[in-house]
């Protein structure tokens, strides 16, 4: 199989890349009707598919499970899920036949098996639904003419996806349509449908194409939302270590720090991040994501090269035919960290000292947003991907840290994620061995030592204006204002 | 029984206690002496329950001294259950790994817990808990929870016991085991037991606490009373000595003062619902059946309810009242494969959960936990008309208006942009009782409605039930546990039988 972003041409290329927008709500006055009496069957009964599928038949969607057989007669996880709420589950060869849309939602690893089991099963001019488009876009599975192919993917944990829409809500979820395979010119409005019928309307719909969601998630899984909360908990770490910092104490100050510099990040962008500073600690860190930005940007231009000529994917697949050896051998390497053997000290650290005594954290963060913010844009992707692919997202990976440190992150991200994480940041950790030796414990670990808060007003004023002026805050302002009006309680 | 009476007794001196930002104990003055048992009392959002937890050592001392806290307390309330439901469901957060998480069994929940194993394994016999052993702690109803956090407290050899409301959504049977069980300690441990109704006191009980917003206040009369104590900042503590009859009687009461004049509020003319088939029963369950694995929870119940027929369902914990409810609400994923008519739909026909939910108004204890969002007050109220928790719609001006009526008839205006999560459990329960009668729904479903509420506002909810039920519009379908708490227009009663 061919990678299929490289089979097309460069005008179709950039059209791809640049397809991102945010749906408005009467786009989805049609409710479910497109999907309504079809047949649906769940590939899948992990927790995006068991709760999705919870959500599908509870807005009146005919819902059913394929399982493998031996899932079945051993009656695993995966069926019980599935019979003890109720579902008719049985194997690819009994229901994908019978199934007008068929949701594809295992692991991406599995989908070159799983797809070539269950194309020639299914029915002429039936949809074939991913909730990711790397096997499409970079494995170039190539799927028969008549099928319909399309992406729904909620972008938050299968939990979550049920939780929200109990609730009366959802989750923010990004859809595409395959161009290459919408013979009926139906897979909008199906798309669309599903979405609905998970409650994403209810939260916001971006309308993305399969290639750009594939380019900039690698991108944005890589560097900032992975690599660099990995690189930064581990040099940070020894830092602190180095300096005579209580290990208890310089343990929790990063578990819990990712989770709550990104939390003002989620609420107001980059710049409230840095406004929750004092105003010296503010320079300091703003001076110090310029200097992270100037020694990351040549890496952060490769992984995007990579990931756009397909060289990333190659590799990582030869990985997977050689059963994963490197990924197991840095996973195991990443247990072995100093900041993952140490745990979590019983000490109190209040929400603002997180960001006072965290400034090399703040301006990780702020560097690694915006450097991967640019680099996808600069690589042709539009501002709407890429601030999802980076700004949107840290704090959500950021959550992982702060439950079971970087093993937790690693486990819960796609395979794809963490092996993207661990070549960042192998070459990460000494790209900044240099820019380290200059750290010292007032920007991690105790805070800047001065004697009032006061800084010079011109170059306060330089700050904020460089802070609020990133292109990644304007659109970010424009798509948190979407989705606060949507969230927001009366 | 290895656990022995504390020496020391317990002093509360002058002590001011917060927690969080929810609530402040003020300038408490409190001796327990190791010899009694002590029932504190007040009304909703008096800070009973906080009191409570104070001897548990939870809360910051912001003024004054606590003394003589033992180490190994046992605690059973609502707000620990919901803690330890809140823990397990985080752990099921953990599914970003697509692994649909199965959470603690029984069994680890208490064995891997209790000091005294011998007393858990009677207890868990007594409490009819052995066969639930191997579920997921998170699957049990409220009650089989509630059982669970008992044998906790009770087997992990304590040295005071604290028990929040111990005797609410327990069956008679558990109920009357409780009460004899607790009987048969009461020479060995010290109890402190949160009680919002007086006819529930145990025998042993030797004094009485009452508490009147976040102080141990007297009782109105002004007549000097019982163990009336000055603080040192002219603060009034108020206990009771259960020999002093006179005081006694009027702290009784004083929590029994009656309303008058209840006007339910109306419905919002603009919200109408779809007209239903005045021909058609509102519910029709053939031979519904749930089961768990191999467990059997509800066995081929045939159950029809027309409008206007008020029901009462009652059983035994465990036996399926709230499974059977969650049929009917579509809340439960075996509605799917069960032979259920519900407001002229068959289910799995095509029709949306929320097609269902529109007819329906519902409370629960269940739904108190899952409605964990920060919101307002009037908010939560206002959800009632979108069966939402929270509220993800711009509300009309009538809507507000309506809400506004309901907190004005809960006492509870001057709250109304307060956040619903501070507020005390009998408060959140109170709103989410108007949140479920906001529209008039068509069948109003109450799964213990008067949990966690003290006697007045009991009263107030059960004659509200009562107006309901007169107005003709709604049809209500009521679960409780307490014979006292009948309503008189009830006259329909389903029992449910335990299978397992």
């Amino acid at each position: 199989m061919a990678n299929y972003f490289n089979t097309l041409s460069l005008r179709e290329q950039l059209e791809q890349l640049a397809k991102c927008r945010f749906m408005y709500s009467s786009e989805f006055a049609d409710g479910v009707d497109a999907l309504k009496g079809k047949k649906m069957v769940v590939i899948g009964c992990g927790a995006q598919g068991l709760n999705q599928g919870l959500n599908l038949r509870d807005s009146g969607l005919d819902v059913a499970y394929a399982l493998r057989p031996d899932a079945i007669e051993q009656k695993r996880q995966s069926w019980k899920n599935a019979t003890e709420n109720g579902f008719t589950v049985g194997t690819y060869e009994e229901l994908i036949p019978t199934a007008d849309v068929v949701l594809n939602l295992t692991p991406d690893k599995q989908h070159t098996a799983v797809v070539n089991a269950v194309m020639p099963l299914m029915k002429e001019g039936a949809c074939l639904s991913y909730s990711h488009g790397f096997n499409i876009v970079e494995e170039g599975m190539k799927i028969r003419d008549d099928l319909t192919v399309i992406m729904v993917a909620p972008k938050c944990p299968g939990s979550e996806v049920r939780a929200e829409y109990v609730r009366g809500f959802g989750v923010p979820t990004l859809i595409a349509v395959h161009e290459a395979n919408d013979p009926k010119g139906e897979g909008l409005a199906l798309a669309k449908a599903y979405a609905v019928g998970t409650g994403g309307h209810k939260a916001g719909v971006l309308m993305s194409s399969f290639i750009a969601e594939v380019k900039s998630d690698l991108m944005g899984e890589q560097t900032i939302l992975c690599g660099m909360l990995q690189t930064g908990s581990i040099l940070c770490f020894d830092k602190m270590i180095e300096e005579g910092i209580e290990p208890g104490y310089a343990s929790k100050l990063i578990q819990y720090g990712w989770e709550n510099i990104t939390e003002a990040l989620k609420y107001g962008g980059v710049t409230n991040m840095l406004d929750r500073l004092s105003n010296p600690a503010k320079i300091k860190a703003f001076d110090l994501a310029e200097e992270l930005k100037d020694i990351m940007r040549p890496l952060y231009n490769k992984h995007q090269d990579d990931i756009m000529s397909g060289h990333f994917s190659r590799t990582m697949m030869e990985d997977w035919a050689n059963d994963d050896a490197n990924l197991h051998k840095w996973r195991a390497e990443t247990a072995e960290t100093n900041f993952e053997k140490t745990p979590a000290g019983d000490v109190e650290i209040s929400e603002q000292e997180y960001f006072d005594n965290g400034i090399l954290m703040v301006a990780m963060v702020k560097a690694g947003v915006e450097l991967a913010f640019e680099t996808m844009t600069a690589a042709g992707i539009i501002a709407e991907s890429a601030y999802y692919e980076s700004l949107h997202e840290t704090p959500l990976i950021a959550n992982t840290i702060a439950r079971k440190k970087l093993y937790e992150m690693n486990a819960t991200i796609s395979d794809t994620a963490e092996y993207g994480c661990y070549l960042y940041n192998h070459a990460c950790v000494p790209l900044l061995a240099d820019f380290m030796k200059g750290i010292k414990s007032d920007v991690i670990g105790k805070g800047l030592e001065v004697d009032d808060n006061g800084v010079d007003n011109a170059r306060l004023i330089d700050v904020n204006e460089a802070l609020r002026s990133h292109p990644v805050e304007a659109v970010g302002a424009v798509l948190r204002g979407h989705m606060a009006d949507m969230k927001k309680i009366v | 029984m290895a656990s022995s009476i504390p020496l020391a007794s317990i002093q509360l001196n002058s002590a001011t206690i917060s927690f969080d930002d929810r609530f402040t104990l003020s300038e408490v003055d409190w001796t327990i002496e190791p010899d009694q048992h002590w029932v504190i009392t007040g009304a909703n959002g008096s800070g009973k329950s906080a009191l409570a937890a104070t001897l548990a050592g939870i809360g910051d001392i912001e003024a004054g001294s606590i003394e003589g806290l033992p180490e190994r307390v046992g605690l059973v309330s609502f707000e620990a259950q919901a803690e330890l439901i809140a823990a397990e469901l985080k752990k099921d957060d953990a599914d970003i790994m697509d692994v649909v998480s199965l959470g603690t069994p029984v069994r680890e929940m208490i064995f891997d817990y209790c000091r005294d194993v011998e007393l858990a394994e009677e207890l868990v016999e007594k409490f009819g808990l052995a066969p639930l052993l191997e579920r997921a702690f998170r699957k049990l109803s409220t009650g089989e929870t509630r059982k669970v956090m008992l044998v906790r407290a009770l087997a992990n050899e304590p040295a005071l016991l604290i028990l929040d409301e111990p005797f609410d959504g327990l069956d008679v049977d558990t109920l009357a085991m409780l009460q004899a069980h607790l009987a048969a300690i009461v020479d060995h441990v010290p109890m402190v037991l949160v009680l919002n109704r007086f006819d529930e006191m145990p025998d042993f009980i030797t004094h009485v606490a009452y508490l009147d917003k976040g102080r141990l206040a007297p009782a109105q009369g002004g007549r000097k009373r019982g163990d009336e104590q000055r603080g040192e900042k002219g603060r009034l503590a108020f206990t009771v000595d259960r020999k002093d009859e006179a005081a006694f009687n009027e702290l009784y009461q004083l929590l029994h003062l009656k309303t008058t004049d209840l006007n339910v509020p109306e419905a919002d003319p603009a919200s109408r619902l779809p007209a239903l088939d005045p021909g058609q029963p509102l519910v029709k369950l053939t031979q519904a059946t749930i089961r768990y694995g191999d467990t059997l929870i509800v066995d081929r119940l045939d159950w029809t309810i027309e409008r206007g027929q008020h029901w009462q369902l009652s059983g035994p914990n465990g036996s399926g009242k709230t499974c059977v409810l969650s049929l009917i609400t579509g809340d439960h994923p075996q509605c799917y494969t069960n032979d259920i008519f519900v407001f002229g739909f068959k289910r799995g026909s095509g029709e949306s959960i929320w097609q269902i939910k529109q007819f329906i108004g519902y409370v629960s204890t269940a739904l108190q936990w899952e409605y964990r969002v920060s919101t307002s007050c009037k908010n939560v109220v206002i959800s009632g008309f979108y069966d939402s928790i929270g509220v993800y719609t711009k509300a009309t001006d009538q809507q507000k208006r309506v809400a506004d009526q309901w907190l004005e008839l809960l006492g509870m205006s001057a709250r109304a942009d307060q956040p619903f999560n501070k507020l005390s459990y009998g408060d959140q329960r109170l709103l989410l009782i108007a949140r479920a009668m906001v529209k008039h729904p068509p069948l109003l479903i109450l799964d213990e409605p008067c949990l966690g509420l003290d006697d007045m506002n009991r009263q107030l909810v059960l004659a509200l039930i009562e107006k309901i039920c007169e107005g003709g519009e709604t049809t209500v379908l009521y679960v409780n546990h307490h014979t006292e708490d009948r309503i008189k227009e009830i006259d329909n009663h389903l029992t449910l039988e335990k299978h397992h």
